[in-house]
């Protein structure tokens, strides 16, 4: 019993016993930075991680860009059919989803990189940050980039800023990329390029034409000197499908698939089958599955697929679930295992309107137009583009609705061009055939095609039916489209300050008909 | 039915048998006073029976007892006296006053007994009748309304659920402010299972549905930290100081307990069978009535039905006494499939040795949980969606006969329902396709010593292991809803441990200095090891599917599934306390107290070792001075109390995680290496005052409890100059609540004589909380759940549980401002509207006897607050209330409304239109308050103690039989659904109600048999 007490007294006296504390402490599950550096994953296995949030999910993208480029539309009616599609905001939560999943970590790489001395890692980082910033942008305007992490109180940087900083982030990152090519320590960690730092550069490359072709109306002596510089660079651009630049799946399935087969919610647009089936462009196949019930396609038994008006008035989800699926096959993800981020074909017909633009190199625009096509028939496996490329008379089709009583949700359509160059049309036809088939090459990754149809008005896509903006959110006319999303309410709410200002950077109210920078409304030439 | 008229036919023939045998002499007597003037009304009983009696007006009883039973004479204001009964056939005896009777010792923390007149601080206790009287599963819920300062809710999920208690209100900006449990001194491990919001989810149960409410023998509420503070931060919020029951010394007792009670849904939403849906749309809103069926509604609930069956066996000699308890709980709910049993055994022993000086007691407690079905709350895979939008003029019948077909596409049974639509399923698909399980093990064993070194010192040392186990389940059949479940099927899959190490030892010091001074000093360390959540776990999701479908495994998990292990964190704390109290002449006691921990969660800080203390002044007034004789007592009480609360764990420096593609996510939250304890002062004043020698008691207490260097989450925005452009989140020590409060508990016999005693007992609870800071950024709004349009929010200045809500635009004059194509119009964000917390408590507690009959009734009040039903959002703006039948029956909904635009009055809205805006999910949320105001009868019992002589029963000691009745009936209430039900224990979605369970009330019979 003696020992006892004085046992006691020991610990009184001396304390606890707290050497333990912190290994207690440690959530075993989880992995440290420390063990990370084994095999150099402590910067390489963040890539993936940051790359797999870039498309974001349902409400960021499918609810958001998807819909708005009309690529695929909702059959669903989500909380009483008053949503983002129709124009009234419920779901903006893109920002967060790039800031916290994104920039944070890139900047931590970056840093750890540095440190490291490590001038790849970290300028591959800044390219996924550019990468990243030149999606979220076109959501909503201003956004804090130069000043991120400096320690300054929120500020937004301008349109016009972000882009100077965006070419001259590019330019640390190509040269450095280039200076490097012979470097093998991303191939653990690329699943897109496999770690060839050449392809990367060509890639980053490439980024810049695509921004320099989204200023060209807004800023065209800036662009046409980033194009030139572009075009020039010796890194070179992604002109083969071989050099596309895909993100991974990571094993995990094609996202859209999964809110088309499993949650039922996501169907091929009205717009996709006008086109496709005026244009009777066979990539329809690859692109989506035939319905089986042809009662839905008594318009055109011949060209069995049914789309959804986007902005459409629904009532209940069932009535439209029978309407064309995306392809089956990006149901696999043993099959489709990439997403498209950009590819050879979106870079031709940035050329080709490079040429149109007269920017030194760019080549001649039919050429690069045709070329634009064959890659991208040539990416989906299909045959039949030489027919394609010669129909100079195919018009898309008006729509119809069958679930839906008389002329509701049914439109007319509005694009006269046909496929077939035209050499002896003026520049706006031309554009138009460009825009056009840019938007029908770049399925799967609909938000460049969304900026082009803002900053150019191709193609000729049709307007909601339902349209349920009013003055919460901002009105958008019923012979006009959504223009940007606006900030967020967390900004909104903690950095009055900085949203005010950014505001005044957006040159308008913080609505949804406001027009960012590069959509200056103006005529194209 | 058939079960029920079996049962009472078994009790019937019991009771028949009782009959046949009997045996045992009448003992009689005179009770007097200490003037030897007759005293009528003093309680006779028979130990460990329930066998008692009465004396009448001079002073006589007349009770039936046998040779070596032990007599218990008690009176309000006297001194217990307990007497064994001899030879002899009569006992005369005189009752010794007892000006205070608070000589009562009580048991505080620790275990640690005190005279209950020396406390600095507040305590009540509520007796084991109190807790097994109800019958109800969760022992918790039976103590609601029955002490002050307490707030008891109960989980609308069912039999096992969880129970939130909170103390005195909500403390903590980050956690939530549930209070420690502890048995007989030692705490319990209480790891509470996830929780339900508005898209799903259900109640996973928590530590103490394991405990058999026939051990306890009473239930303590430390209120505040002033009478916690021993138990160091664990205790920062209260505690529950749960005394079991244990062995007697004289002869073997056995009690058998057998009761049933059944269970009935009290009400449901007003809904309408008489407009159906136009086009096969999921919403009801045709505007032609048709004649509908109604009854498949309230057919898919059933009766619950709950049977407890409990054996104790209670004995020992002065050296050794033992106690054994087994007992079996078997229920079902109100819904189909919907199963909860339990069995508990517990053992426990004490034993002297050396003399008496060494005491080795132990106490193992043993118990086995199921429970199925167990339904969720919210959106998601929850029967009640679907049951409740049904559209009218479709054939329910067909769809719960056909919950499945057979698909001939794939070859198997598949759900079949008439919409495809993420909101809701086939009820009984679920209910049979997509089955949960829960089972729960638990052990807790603990030994103690206490050796008495000298006359004065003492030491005792005790250690503690409680294990659990949990495995919860659930499994999604093949073409279960697509928006959670894969086409082959999902399953949901956590199997988890909870341990608890704890050990102690105190050493004990009770003197009298001198004739004036008496010292009770108290010196102790403990060590305390907690290890929850330790398991491994697999999500279902849509994603998350089956190989094969419906085959349950892990080999059958493709290989995007993740298999986590999981952890909610191992904590090892260790104290050093010491505590003394000095009492002067039996009037004025002063306690001193101060502890030091040691956690670990603060590891890295250099702030992991942290001392607080305490310090309080009891002044007994009715020794000091010569009051009136109305006052039998009375003392005034001061103390002032600071407990320092660690941070969670692992919060200092967090590391990455590995995803479900391979990929590492890098950990975002910066490092909080200069985190603090957080700071909780506690001051409370209170006065016991007692009149009339004891007919009336008056207990009075007011707090202030300020909780500083709270522990916050902040997000770290992008334009936030700390994110350093790294950081998504960091974690400060900032922010200052502050609650304060009255509880007030008046103790009364207003009637007692040789017939009938009443005694009754009312709690009253005020608790204001406030928000005075927040952090750094006054602007902070911290959600505590925001969800379609409801939110609750905390900001500064504001009170917890702010509700807030999406309002209608009006003008000036109040009017719904419209837009052009006449809709109303909306708030863009949400709006204060009030606060879910109650303005005041009350509760009342009754009990009767009169001869050989006892009642007792409780009526529990809630006055003021707020709450918000997302479920009636959901019903309008589907068309299925009865809301939008009566409109649909007028033809328009009338509004007092002006167009923005044109300023052209709005009188009437088509009730379509109407309902879609205001109703649904993001509707217009204040149509959707409704004030929390409900007094409720909450307890009823009729109990019968058997004439033991009549029937002539010699072996039997005691026998009763009571009626009892829970949660019975509302005397008022504003809301559509019971605003007294949790749909989640935790601190979060809080006064929701979406799609919740109907609440129940429940009766039965119960009886008990002493041999």
């Amino acid at each position: 019993m003696k020992k006892f007490i004085s046992a006691i007294l020991m610990v009184m006296v001396l304390g606890a016993c707290t050497k333990n504390f912190e290994e207690t402490n440690t959530n075993p599950y989880e992995i440290s930075g420390e063990s990370l550096k084994q095999d150099f994953n402590h910067v390489g296995a963040f890539f993936p991680t940051m790359l797999g949030n870039i498309f974001g999910n349902q409400v960021e993208h499918n609810l958001a860009n998807e819909s708005f480029a009309r690529h695929l539309a909702t059959p669903t009616p989500f909380v009483g059919g008053v949503n983002n599609t129709t124009y009234y905001i419920r779901w903006n939560g893109y920002w967060n989803r790039i800031y916290n999943n994104v920039m944070a970590p890139a900047n931590q790489v970056i840093a750890i990189a540095e440190e490291d001395g490590n001038d790849v890692f970290v300028e591959w980082a800044n390219l996924i940050k550019v990468l990243a910033m030149q999606r979220l942008t076109v959501y909503h305007g201003p956004l804090i980039y130069t000043e991120y992490g400096l320690g300054k109180t929120g500020e937004y940087d301008s349109e016009e800023k972000l882009y100077s900083a965006f070419f001259a982030d590019l330019d640390r990152i190509i040269s450095v990329l280039s200076a490097n090519t012979d470097y093998t320590g991303m191939s653990a960690f690329d699943a897109s390029y496999g770690g060839d730092v050449a392809k990367w550069a060509r890639f980053a490359n490439s980024l810049r034409l695509r921004l320099a072709i989204r200023l060209s109306k807004v800023a065209p002596a800036l662009a046409k000197a980033e194009g030139e510089k572009a075009i020039a660079d010796p890194a070179g651009l992604i002109l083969t499908n071989g050099d596309n630049f895909n993100i991974s799946g990571y094993g995990q399935k094609y996202h859209p698939a999964v809110i088309c087969f499993e949650w039922g919610d996501t169907r091929m647009s009205a717009s996709m089958e006008s086109i496709l089936g005026g244009y009777k462009d066979p990539r329809v196949e690859a692109f989506f599955d035939p319905v089986t019930d042809m009662s839905l396609v008594s318009d055109h038994p011949d060209f069995p697929y049914k789309g959804i008006r986007n902005g459409a008035t629904l009532v209940a989800k069932d009535d439209r679930l029978p309407y064309s699926t995306i392809d089956i096959s990006f149901n696999d993800p043993g099959v489709v295992t990439q997403r498209k981020f950009m590819s050879a074909d979106e870079v031709y017909f940035l050329l080709a309107e490079a040429a149109l633009r007269g920017w030194t190199g760019a080549g001649d625009a039919a050429t690069n137009y045709e070329m634009g096509v064959r890659t991208s028939f040539e990416l989906w496996g299909i045959g039949g583009v030489d027919d394609y490329l010669a129909d100079n008379v195919s018009i898309p089709l008006d729509y119809d609705d069958p679930k839906a009583s008389g002329d509701v949700n049914d439109f007319v359509n509005r694009i006269t061009s046909t496929v077939a160059w035209d050499e002896a049309a003026d520049n706006e036809t031309k554009l138009e055939k460009i825009i056009t088939q840019k938007w029908i090459a770049a399925y799967t990754d609909s938000m460049e095609p969304w900026v082009d149809h803002r900053r150019t008005d191709y193609p000729k896509l049709p307007f909601n039916y339902q349209n349920d903006s009013n003055s919460d959110w901002g009105v958008i006319p019923a012979d006009d489209f959504l223009r940007r999303m606006p900030f967020i309410t967390s900004e909104r709410e903690n950095n009055p300050t900085g949203v005010a200002d950014a505001t005044s950077k957006l040159g308008g109210p913080d609505e949804i008909g406001t027009r960012l920078w590069w959509d200056t409304g103006g005529p194209n030439f | 039915m058939k079960r029920k008229v079996h049962y009472f036919l078994t009790c019937l023939a019991f009771l028949c048998i009782q009959g046949i045998f009997a045996q045992t002499k009448t003992v009689s007597g005179t009770v007097t006073d200490s003037d030897g003037g007759p005293l009528p009304g003093v309680n006779v009983l028979v130990q460990g029976t329930t066998n008692g009696t009465q004396t009448d007006f001079d002073g006589n009883y007349s009770i039936e007892a046998s040779e070596g039973d032990v007599l218990s004479f008690s009176y309000l204001g006297t001194k217990t006296q307990n007497i064994t009964v001899g030879a002899s056939n009569t006992i005369n005896l005189s009752m010794e006053e007892d000006a205070s009777q608070l000589d009562e010792v009580v048991v505080t923390a620790l275990g640690i007994k005190r005279q209950e007149k020396t406390l600095t601080y507040a305590q009540q206790t509520v007796d084991a009748d109190e807790i097994t009287k109800t019958r109800d599963i969760n022992f918790l819920n039976s103590i609601n309304g029955k002490t002050a300062g307490v707030e008891i809710k109960k989980s609308s999920s069912g039999a096992g659920g969880s129970t939130k208690i909170v103390l005195r209100g909500n403390k903590s900006l980050s956690g939530d402010s549930t209070p420690l449990f502890v048995i007989d001194g030692i705490p319990l491990a209480n790891n509470r299972g996830g929780q339900p919001g508005m898209w799903g989810g259900t109640d996973s149960g928590d530590g103490l549905s394991a405990l058999n409410p026939d051990d306890i023998a009473s239930i303590s509420i430390l209120r505040g930290a002033n009478a916690a503070m021993l138990y160091g931060s664990a205790g920062a919020n209260g505690v529950v100081l749960i005394t079991t029951k244990q062995g007697q010394a004289g002869k073997t007792t056995v009690s058998f307990n057998t009761g049933i009670t059944f269970e009935d849904i009290i009400e449901l939403p007003d809904l309408q069978f008489k407009y159906g849906a136009i086009g096969g749309a999921k919403e009801s809103w045709s505007t032609t009535p048709g004649n509908y069926a109604s009854n498949y509604v309230e057919d898919f609930f059933q009766t619950g039905q709950n049977v407890i069956n409990s054996l104790s066996i209670s004995g020992g000699n002065d050296r050794t006494t033992a106690y054994f308890s087994y007992s079996n709980t078997s229920a079902t709910g109100i819904t189909p499939n919907n199963t909860y049993s339990r069995n508990n055994i517990s053992l426990k022993q004490s034993t002297k040795l050396l003399n008496d000086k060494l005491t080795i007691s132990s106490n193992v407690i043993l118990s086995l949980e199921n429970s199925e079905g167990r339904l969720p709350s919210g959106y998601y895979l929850n029967p009640l969606t679907g049951l409740y939008f049904f559209p009218r003029e479709r054939d329910f019948n067909d769809y719960r006969v056909n919950y499945e077909r057979f698909d001939s596409t794939r070859n198997l049974w598949a759900q079949y329902w008439f919409v495809n639509d993420h909101h809701q399923s086939n009820p009984y698909w679920i209910i049979e396709r997509q089955p949960r399980t829960q089972d729960n093990r638990r052990v807790i064993a603990n030994l103690s010593l206490n050796y008495q070194i000298m006359d004065k010192l003492n030491l005792q040392v005790r250690g503690n292991y409680d294990y659990g186990n949990v495995i919860r389940e659930q499994q999604h059949g093949a073409t279960s809803n697509s928006t959670n479940v894969h086409p082959n099927g999902s399953w949901d899959y956590h199997k988890y441990d909870d341990r608890l190490v704890y050990t102690d030892a105190i050493l004990s010091y009770d003197s009298n200095i001198s004739n004036d001074f008496t010292l009770n000093a108290l010196l102790g360390a403990s060590y305390q090891k907690t290890n929850y959540g330790e398991g491994v776990r697999v999500t279902a999701s849509s994603a998350n599917g089956l190989f094969y479908p419906n085959e349950f495994y892990f080999q059958n998990l493709m290989t995007n599934v993740q298999v986590e292990s999981t952890t909610n964190g191992e904590i090892n704390k260790q104290g050093l306390f010491a505590n003394a109290t000095l009492g002067f002449k039996e009037m004025l006691f002063l306690d001193v107290g101060g502890r030091n921990d040691w956690a670990s969660t603060l590891a890295l800080t250099g702030n992991d070792s942290y001392f607080y203390p305490s310090v309080g002044l009891t002044a007994i007034v009715s020794e000091m001075f010569n009051l009136p004789e109305a006052i039998t007592f009375g003392k005034f009480r001061i103390s002032n109390t600071k407990v320092a609360n660690e941070v969670p764990f692992n919060r200092i420096n967090p590391q990455n995680t590995i995803n479900n593609s391979g990929g590492v996510v890098r950990n975002t939250t910066k490092p909080f290496t200069d985190a603090k304890p957080e700071i909780i002062t506690s001051t409370e004043f209170g006065a016991d005052w007692r009149f009339f020698g004891n007919r009336l008691g008056l207990e009075f207490t007011w707090y202030n409890i300020k909780s500083e260097d709270q522990f916050v989450t902040v997000p770290l925005d992008a334009s936030d100059p700390e994110s350093e452009g790294r950081y998504t989140q960091k974690y400060i020590n900032a922010g200052e609540i502050v609650n304060k409060g009255i509880e007030l508990t008046v103790n009364g016999v207003p009637v007692r004589n040789d017939n009938f005693e009443w005694n009754t007992n009312i709690n009253y609870t005020r608790n204001r909380s406030e928000i005075v800071d927040i952090g750094p950024d006054d602007e902070r709004i911290i959600n505590l759940g925001s969800s379609e349009g409801y939110s609750s929010r905390l900001v500064e200045g504001g009170r917890f549980n702010d509700l807030y809500v999406l309002k209608f635009r009006r003008d000036d004059q109040g009017r719904i401002l419209f837009d052009d194509t006449g809709k109303p119009l909306r708030t863009t964000e949400s709006e204060l509207i009030g606060n879910l917390d109650p303005d005041f408590t009350l509760g009342w507690n009754n009990s009767f006897s009169f001869g050989r009959f006892n009642a007792s009734m409780l009526i529990n009040g809630v006055f003021g607050g707020k709450v918000f039903s997302q479920t009636e959002s959901m019903l309008d703006g589907a068309g299925v209330s009865q809301r939008t039948a009566d409109a649909r029956d007028v033809g328009s909904v009338p509004v007092n409304g002006v167009v923005e635009s044109s300023g052209a009055a709005v009188t009437s809205v088509d009730p379509e239109t109407w309902f879609r805006f205001i109703g649904d999910r993001n509707g217009v949320g204040e149509m959707y308050v409704y004030d929390r105001t409900n007094i409720k009868l909450s307890q009823f019992s009729l109990g019968y103690d058997f004439n033991l002589e009549k029937l002539n029963l010699p072996w039997v000691k005691a026998a009763s039989l009571s009626f009892v009745g829970n949660n019975l009936f509302f005397l008022k209430k504003e809301a559509p659904f019971d605003p007294e039900i949790a749909m989640s224990t935790n601190r979060n979605a809080v006064g929701l109600d979406n799609f919740n369970l109907p609440s129940t009330r429940n009766y039965g019979i119960n009886l008990q048999v002493t041999f």
